[in-house]
């Protein structure tokens, strides 16, 4: 069965006989980074030691991806830095800028992840392929070669928790059985392409590829983005293994939760100094109380539409496929109705099917079969949609970069859609964007600026404004919150209960439950594309029936709690136990196949 | 992919049999028959339907169709009206030449294509890329027979290093090399044009991914960055392009194939046409365009596999 395990495993060569000494790993003094007359990083001081975890935390625009980058010895366009950064041992950045050395470190001493997986991965290359090149380029496997850089390549994948079977069906029936990773089905995985995986798992393989190269530091950049609360506890669990195999882990992160749950120590930048560093427990606020029921008290926003309410979207019966011919089913049966004014949930664990199902209200998926209805009349897909029922579903995903033009200001295509759906002229459309967008959060400043110079958050608000400005019936809102910080978050909450109280009715796909339960009357619990419960979204948060429910819930609160990382054989996508032991053992010179001869010497 | 392909085959098939009727029908379409043709000025209608009787050309051509699509069913492309030979016959003589020319072509325009396109990609912008990119926009605005002709009177006529025409070969062209170099370099002169500005658009659009930024934050060195990471995304728009210009090149550039006074496949359907050689006309046309259909056939199934994501699309 351990085809996947393989026997090397990365990691776990980090205490024992390091020619590098205990000290830092990395070490960053006196870093600066200037753009123009501004100053985006002054005098950052940091150090990541081997076997810890560091977290580098701070408000969106603080400087903590300026000064992730400057560990690899990069910099955006235009931007100077300066100061000193040594990554074991070796000079990255120093007062001219980033050294001749940095070219060494990458991959092979410190491994960047970004914040958006999705657009790491080759889309035209297997991700084995990838993973066993990464491999081969940072260590030689002598001999054995390709096969040995293969299972090099298949521990990666099982470090960073990838199981077999992510594809959608079988969850239902034989997830559970996923004990045995057999040769075979590893080999299928490794075979995939990248849109072969959902969102979360991509997230899993983006990591497997930092982790292919064998370094000894990690930078993960807001990691736990887009993970369902089963993945980011198992996410919290992998994280404390890797440290725990002496890697070093640099954490950059909002999830305050997460951050507790992994790193000890914390360093919070805010607009590019460093604002505090020491404990964890010091550094960060404490964590706010979680009740049980921590919103159950509080009245949502318009009154709870009952079930006499007029079902603004229908879904009847819905079975989509991912390949032509009804192969790769992702959705069975599903039935979903959205009242005016109502808020239906759909929550599940990646790879379950929630965008699948969006994309199909949307009219975007068009493999699929069962009735839609947009208040009472048959909505078909999307090419075939009227200007009226266009203008009367709109959607809004994740990751909304790709959907901006490059050339044009974000405000004249965000107005566009008043003009094209709704009539309106430029002017008015223009200016009712700016209205819309003030309530987000959004300067018109801001607006004027082309997508290259908005960040992930504030583009994914421009999209809200863009789906808004339609003055949609449903609402469908696929994970809108996931590059926002509290502030942000809270804003967009606040306009979706507004829009609410006009009539609108909302599908709110999402990973935070806390959010889930302020903003819904109804959640719908898919996993492996069914529905496994659904119901009064207090009533099924506070007393869940399914599997499924319970585990995303028991999962939802990290904290102290990491270790009890829920029995993982439930859950669907979880490594079950049986396969976990190589990384957990203590790690010790024999039990890492990876020893220190075989890395380059520097 | 196994699917993909046997449905893009089953695909191709039938646009084969479309294409048979539609190069039927057209040609019926063509004013005169060879009937008219053979006969001069003062041959009597009598005599002209007496031969189009001989020749089995009034009868209705529904039924010449069947009769015809039978044939290519089994290899027989037909009889030449004029020649009196095959039609397959014909084919043979033409295709070789024009093969050649073709496979040439091809062989020296993937590298330099390529080779041209990933340079000024990865210099988008820079000195390089303005230099070659005034280049090949300029030569891709010259007319092929103004390429042609200024290219043989310079190395022709001028220097005299190389041959201005094949007016005199026949047969053993395979033995002299020199024929080659100046029509392969007239079509060289376009095609390159056209494939690298494709393969360099699509260099600037991956290298700029969150992917090709990835990998060289992972510590993939440059050369095999561009090598195996851009490069099968970058050619995605060049392997569509390349089945183009194949099929061009195959279909004989009619152009190049006159000023140079080739034997190619392009002489010989216009002869053809001319002639009101109708099963020539067919059978030739029928065999490039079942050329070009094979071409994009293969051209899919590339671009499939360097994208294989468009298998979710919609």
């Amino acid at each position: 069965m351990t085809g996947a395990t393989g026997r090397e495993q990365p990691g776990g060569d980090g205490r024992v006989g390091s020619p590098y000494g205990p000290g830092p790993l990395v070490e960053v003094r006196g870093l600066t980074a200037r753009a123009g007359t501004a100053t985006l990083l002054d005098g950052v001081d940091l150090t990541v030691t081997p076997g810890t975890a560091t977290a580098l935390v701070g408000p969106s625009g603080s400087g903590k991806t300026t000064a992730a980058l400057a560990l690899l010895g990069e910099a955006a366009p235009g931007v100077r830095l300066a100061g000193s950064v040594r990554v074991g041992g070796v000079a990255v950045v120093d007062d001219d800028g980033p050294a001749a050395g940095a070219a060494d470190v990458r991959g092979r001493l410190l491994a960047y992840m970004p914040q958006h997986p999705a657009h790491a991965l080759n889309p035209a290359r297997r991700i084995g392929a990838v993973l066993t090149e990464l491999a081969r380029l940072h260590r030689p496997f002598g001999t054995g070669g390709r096969s040995a850089a293969e299972a090099y390549a298949a521990g990666a994948l099982h470090t960073a928790g990838l199981t077999p079977d992510p594809g959608g069906k079988g969850m239902d029936g034989g997830g559970e059985q996923g004990g045995g990773v057999s040769a075979a089905e590893g080999r299928a995985l490794r075979r995939r392409f990248p849109h072969q995986f959902s969102g979360g798992q991509r997230q899993r393989v983006a990591l497997a590829q930092a982790l292919a190269c064998g370094p000894r530091v990690l930078v993960l950049d807001e990691p736990s983005t887009g993970l369902d609360t089963v993945a980011r506890a198992r996410l919290a669990g992998q994280l404390n293994r890797l440290v725990a195999d002496g890697f070093g882990v640099l954490l950059l992160s909002h999830d305050h939760d997460l951050v507790r749950a992994v790193a000890p120590r914390t360093v919070l930048l805010d607009r590019g100094r460093v604002a505090d560093t020491g404990a964890t427990a010091d550094v960060l606020p404490p964590p706010r109380p979680a009740p049980q029921r921590p919103y159950t008290d509080r009245p949502l926003p318009p009154p709870a539409a009952g079930d006499t309410a007029v079902p603004a979207l229908v879904a009847h019966g819905l079975t989509a496929w991912l390949r032509t011919g009804r192969r790769g089913a992702v959705l069975h049966d599903v039935s979903v109705t959205v009242p005016e004014g109502g808020c239906v949930a759909v929550v599940g664990p990646s790879g379950s099917g929630k965008t699948v199902l969006a994309r199909c209200l949307a009219g975007l998926h068009e493999r699929h079969d069962g009735r839609l209805v947009l208040r009472g009349e048959p909505l078909p897909v999307l090419r075939r949609r009227t200007a009226r029922q266009i203008r009367g579903v709109q959607y809004v995903w994740q990751e909304v970069r790709g959907s901006f033009d490059e050339r044009r200001t974000v405000l004249e295509q965000v107005a566009r859609t008043a003009v094209r759906l709704r009539g309106l002229p430029a002017p008015e459309a223009a200016e009712r964007a700016r209205r819309i967008a003030e309530r987000l959060g959004l300067t018109p400043a801001q607006l004027t600026r082309y997508a290259a110079e908005l960040s992930g958050g504030e583009l994914q608000r421009a999209a809200l404004v863009r789906a808004l400005l339609a003055a949609p019936d449903v609402l469908v809102c696929d994970e809108i919150t996931t590059a926002l910080d509290a502030t942000a978050t809270a804003l967009v909450t606040a306009e979706i209960a507004r829009l609410r109280g006009r009539g609108t009715a909302v599908l709110w796909v999402g990973h935070d439950l806390a959010l889930v339960e302020e903003l819904a009357d109804t959640v719908v619990i898919l996993d492996a594309g069914s529905v496994v419960e659904a119901g009064n979204c207090r009533t099924v948060l506070a007393s869940p029936r399914s599997g499924t429910a319970r585990l995303l819930l028991r999962s939802r609160r990290l904290g102290a709690e990491v270790p009890a990382v829920p029995p993982e054989a439930e859950s669907p996508e979880a490594v079950p136990p049986e396969t976990s032991p190589p990384e957990v053992r203590p790690p010790s010179e024999t039990d890492s196949p990876v020893h220190r001869e075989d890395r380059p010497q520097p | 992919m196994l699917r993909y392909t046997l449905r893009r085959c089953a695909w191709t098939v039938v646009q084969l049999a479309v294409l048979a009727v539609v190069v039927f029908a057209l040609t019926n379409l063509l004013p005169g028959d060879a009937a008219t043709v053979d006969f001069n000025e003062q041959a009597g209608l009598e005599q002209v339907a007496e031969l189009r009787a001989q020749m089995g050309l009034d009868r209705p051509w529904g039924e010449r169709l069947l009769d015809w699509a039978y044939g290519v069913a089994h290899g027989d492309l037909g009889t030449s009206l004029v020649g009196g030979g095959p039609v397959s016959g014909v084919l043979a003589a033409s295709i070789g030449v024009t093969a050649t020319l073709a496979a040439v072509t091809l062989l020296l325009l993937v590298p330099l294509a390529t080779a041209v396109g990933l340079l000024t990609g990865l210099r988008a912008g820079g000195r390089t890329d303005r230099a070659v990119s005034a280049v090949t926009l300029t030569l891709t605005s010259v007319p092929d027979f103004v390429l042609a002709l200024l290219l043989v009177a310079f190395f022709s006529l001028r220097l005299g290093w190389l041959p201005s025409t094949w007016v005199g070969v026949d047969g053993a062209w395979w033995e002299r090399p020199e024929l080659f170099v100046l029509p392969v370099a007239v079509l060289l002169a376009r095609t390159v044009c056209t494939l690298s500005r494709q393969v360099r658009a699509g260099t600037i659009a991956a290298l700029h991914s969150g992917w090709a930024v990835q990998a060289r934050r992972l510590g993939v060195p440059r050369g095999r960055l561009v090598l195996r990471h851009v490069l099968p995304n970058a050619a995605v728009p060049g392997v569509q392009e390349l089945a183009r210009t194949g099929d061009q090149l195959l279909g004989g550039v009619l152009v190049v194939e006159a000023v140079f006074a080739i034997p190619g496949t392009a002489t010989a359907l216009v002869e053809a046409v001319q002639n009101r050689d109708v099963p020539t006309v067919q059978g030739l046309a029928l065999a490039l365009a079942a050329v070009a259909c094979l071409l994009n056939l293969g051209a899919d199934l590339v671009t499939r596999r360097l994208a294989p994501r468009t298998e979710v699309l919609r």
